[in-house]
């Protein structure tokens, strides 16, 4: 009984139907094509976009320090992970220290995906380098981190505006670095920084290596342990 | 009479059934997309592909979910998507079980928080939850192979072969 009542109401409108069908069909395969398209272009490293100089494409297009040193740190970080402010906190003033003093190559590799404005922390943290204040704004940029109490972890924060004041109140006067950030100079650069950590397995910040050999969480987080790895590679 | 109200419960359970693993598909595939970079750690971190792959499988896998997603949801070749989505199923299950059993402390990465436990240790409650969650999905799309044709499927105008 209600086949047929069926039938009776589609026969007529079967030819629309088919076409309505193959209409939602190529819209579907239309935007799988499209997304995949844009996911694989935008996660492509691509050597020709806006780096700041002290960008090193060999090093994965991260921000180097003291090239010829011979004891290498390379940070795979994230403005908005907490542990990497923990990082921070534990280790900044002995690495700041040597790599001001010529002591350790650092390569730093501002990754961006926990949360929307990471991107805009990348980019800005560029900008500062630019400027001869790398540190200053890296330093800067942890210790304003929003808290765990103040907003999840993955909701954004930062604006362009805010990183322009956090830049000046680190001794940043030059408008060439609000134009850096208002321009979006450094965006496409941080894709690269992106694309080359998951062509190295990068899965988690903060990740450190040193000499190339990835350090283990308690290592990471013990200032202790970590400057022992670095003074047993000779650095002093 | 009977029969005519169970095939009437049917359409409705399929249409319920399309619209909750397309639901599924669909969330799981946007919060990876929207993150390319936590889709392809948490595929590398199951260690199943060689980098190069797992990449390219992470930023597929998002695409490939959506596209199973929305044929669900609209009910176009449901039989085919349904079997399709219920491998995709029995793998994340293989996936998942053999991270469990190589004790890899990941934060199973299928709803977009990809990449290793925080405290880099093995919970097996993340495990569990997650192959529970995947068996469910599976039966789901078992049922939907079994009866694809519901209310409100695109895939009925065009089948001249239905039961």
């Amino acid at each position: 009984m209600a086949d047929k009542k069926n039938n009776k109401k589609n026969v007529p409108q079967k030819k629309t139907d088919k076409t309505t069908r193959y209409l939602v069909i190529g819209m579907i395969v239309f935007i799988v094509i499209a997304g995949l398209g844009a996911a694989l272009a935008k996660n492509h490293s691509n050597s020709h976009v806006a780096m700041p100089s002290t960008v090193s494409k060999a090093n994965g297009y991260g921000i180097t320090f003291n090239p010829t040193a011979k004891v290498k740190v390379d940070m795979y970080e994230d403005f908005r992970c907490p542990n990497c402010r923990n990082f921070e906190a534990v280790n900044s003033t002995y690495i700041n220290g040597l790599v001001r003093a010529g002591k350790i190559e650092a390569v730093y590799h501002p990754m961006h995906f926990i949360a929307s404005d990471s991107q805009l922390t990348a980019a800005a943290v560029a900008c500062a380098a630019d400027q001869g204040k790398f540190i200053e704004m890296h330093t800067a940029l942890y210790v304003n981190q929003p808290s765990s109490t103040q907003m999840a972890e993955n909701s954004p924060y930062w604006t362009n505006a805010q990183l322009i004041l956090l830049g000046h109140s680190v001794g940043i006067a030059s408008t060439a670095f609000d134009t850096c950030i208002n321009s979006g100079k450094y965006m496409n650069w941080t894709n690269n920084i992106n694309a080359d950590a998951a062509a190295k397995n990068i899965n988690a910040t903060p990740t450190v290596i040193v000499n190339g050999k990835t350090l283990s969480l308690a290592t990471t987080y013990d200032a202790k342990a970590f400057t022992k790895v670095l003074t047993d590679l000779g650095v002093k | 009479m009977k029969k005519l109200w169970n095939e009437r419960s049917r359409s409705w359970l399929t249409l319920a059934a399309r619209l909750v693993l397309g639901g599924v598909l669909i969330a799981a595939g946007y919060l990876k997309a929207k993150n390319p970079t936590v889709s392809t750690a948490s595929v590398r971190v199951y260690k199943l592909l060689p980098v190069g792959l797992a990449n390219i499988f992470g930023y597929a896998l998002p695409w490939i979910e959506i596209g199973l997603a929305l044929l669900l949801i609209v009910g176009i070749w449901v039989r085919q998507t349904s079997l399709l989505s219920g491998a995709l199923m029995v793998l994340f299950i293989f996936a998942v079980g053999q991270a469990w059993a190589r004790k890899l402390a990941i934060n199973c990465g299928c709803f977009g928080n990809g990449g290793v436990t925080v405290d880099g240790k093995v919970h097996p409650g993340i495990y569990l939850t997650e192959i529970v969650r995947d068996i469910g999905l599976t039966v789901v799309a078992g049922y939907l192979y079994r009866f694809p044709h519901g209310k409100f499927g695109l895939d009925k105008a065009s089948n001249e072969n239905e039961e």
